[in-house]
């Protein structure tokens, strides 16, 4: 079965969901439902964000070197992630983005977190990593020029990335947990989470401060040698 | 003999997307407990014992129910005061409520795991988008293909004498030394694979895919069912309209609230009841034999 065949369809779907499913969808959690359903709201602006970043992706003309590399590094995280203690994929996010786009990054983050919850146990936080670290692979693509030629911003952007990826997290665990947004459980979270807030901004850290320039020098090469 | 994990994912994952939805948002305890016996008892059926895992739920449950009648106040039954803060009935009662839902979900998620492997999400996905299937398809081939070449580098690096892992810091070199090898491999065993489906003729055509799941009477019996007595479920959760704070109440029990929970049951129950007739069947078939 073939869900979305038709492009005209899917181009359809590109402008509909954000200009009226997601509006929509706020709109109507404001308005109809009970207070304490934000957790349905945030999950559907979650997957809907998410299928629109995908239809976008089948509309581009995406050559066949670039979808190979993308796959190559979503296995690199996830092989990645397999390593206790050991949280490169945010880092890998940004450095391809760096290097192969926002769009490229989108994927690799939310593509990471789908397939490498496959080994790590999936969940209805899935859709929230999904789009958690595919921003930040989206931002890191904005902002590459900067981030390539600065090493102390590239750092800086690693641990912000890490902290917000965590904090996002835990607005996820709070609306779950209690189905509205409540402060005071979300301190908590946060304060409970802090050492693993504390993990991912500091492996981030080293995973960029040791890895950003050999990776780069990597697709340098690749690009140089094959002209991709 | 076709168990629960033969159906069509669509219409499997469209049961799991039912059954779990409601969990997660209404908040009612009938149906809370309904989904926590009926996730067990799925649980047990399809992936067989838990282990350590059960544990890690029961503590998590634990933790979570009495965080709750801790951070909120609201509730006007009020049990003690501790730190000039009321701890209330209502609060603590939520937070079991609550944490029966997180710890429902998990084992939901966890049967979930077992049943949709990467073939049938590969399956839903292709109809998505193709090209995100074959990126999926690769990654999927890649993770153990990254794992067998690291093994080797590994090797060839220990025999040439580059590394020993009897002290931590060379282990670690050798570590990242192993990776980057890897990387560079990866990277350059992936460009000629782009080469070579570029001169195969990749992206010339449209992309046809190869679909291992049909439907059958029995997926669009599911389908159609998982559907229904979640619409029967939500109608009758909604006729009761429980509320938690400022006080517990409900609506009183009528017919459609007792049908609404009656239908959740059966729909958790869909699986077991699935591998029971098959039992039963198989049963049926060895004793004519």
């Amino acid at each position: 079965m073939i869900v979305i065949k038709n492009s005209r369809v899917r181009q359809m779907l590109r402008w509909v969901i954000p200009l009226l499913a997601i509006p929509a969808l706020v709109a109507l959690g404001a308005a109809v439902l009970p207070e304490k359903q934000h957790l349905l709201v945030s999950l559907g602006v979650a997957v809907l964000a998410v299928v629109l970043f995908l239809t976008g992706f089948e509309q581009k003309k995406t050559g066949a070197r670039r979808m190979v590399i993308v796959s190559v590094m979503v296995a690199l995280c996830i092989v990645g992630r397999m390593i206790p203690l050991f949280k490169p994929v945010t880092a890998l996010t940004i450095i391809i983005a760096m290097y192969l786009g926002g769009e490229a990054g989108f994927l690799t983050g939310a593509l990471a977190a789908v397939l490498s919850n496959f080994y790590f146990g999936q969940g209805p936080w899935t859709p929230f990593q999904m789009l958690a670290w595919g921003l930040i692979g989206l931002m890191a693509g904005y902002l590459a020029p900067l981030l390539k030629k600065s090493r102390a911003l590239l750092l800086i952007f690693g641990v912000l990335a890490g902290a917000a990826y965590s904090m996002v997290m835990d607005v996820w665990t709070v609306l779950w947990y209690d189905g509205g947004f409540n402060p005071a459980l979300y301190l908590t979270a946060v304060a409970a989470a802090l050492p693993h807030t504390a993990v991912y901004a500091l492996s981030n850290f080293a995973f960029l401060w040791f890895l950003a320039r050999p990776f780069g020098e990597k697709l340098e090469r690749v690009r140089v040698k094959y002209g991709v | 003999m076709r168990g629960f994990a033969d159906y069509n994912p669509i219409a499997a994952a469209v049961y799991f997307l039912a059954v779990t939805g409601i969990a997660m948002f209404c908040m009612d305890p009938v149906i809370l407990a309904l989904s926590l016996a009926g996730a067990l008892v799925t649980f047990a059926l399809l992936c067989g014992q838990g282990g350590r895992a059960h544990w890690y739920t029961l503590g998590l449950f634990l933790v979570m129910a009495l965080i709750n009648p801790l951070v909120s106040h609201n509730g006007v039954t009020v049990l003690f005061v501790m730190n000039h803060n009321p701890v209330t009935l209502e609060a603590l009662l939520y937070g079991v409520a609550a944490a029966a839902m997180v710890v429902a979900v998990l084992y939901w998620f966890r049967c979930f795991s077992c049943i949709m492997t990467s073939d049938k999400l590969l399956y839903i996905f292709g109809g998505l988008s193709p090209r995100l299937a074959l990126i999926l398809s690769m990654t999927l081939r890649y993770v153990p293909l990254f794992g067998q070449q690291a093994k080797k580098v590994k090797q060839a690096q220990t025999a040439l004498g580059l590394y020993k892992e009897d002290n931590l810091i060379d282990s670690f070199r050798g570590g990242m030394r192993v990776f980057s090898v890897m990387v560079t491999w990866a990277l350059e065993n992936g460009i000629i694979t782009a080469d070579s489906m570029t001169a195969r003729g990749y992206g010339l055509g449209k992309r046809s895919r190869f679909r291992l799941f049909r439907w059958r009477a029995g997926d669009v019996l599911l389908l159609t069912g998982s559907l229904l007595l979640a619409g029967l479920a939500l109608m009758g959760v909604h006729a009761r309209a429980f509320t938690w704070y400022p006080a517990i109440a409900a609506a009183p029990m009528d017919a459609l609230a007792i049908a609404g929970y009656g239908a959740y049951g059966v729909l958790t129950l869909l699986p077991a009841i699935i591998h029971a007739k098959e039992a039963i069947k198989w049963h049926c078939l060895i004793s004519s034999m």
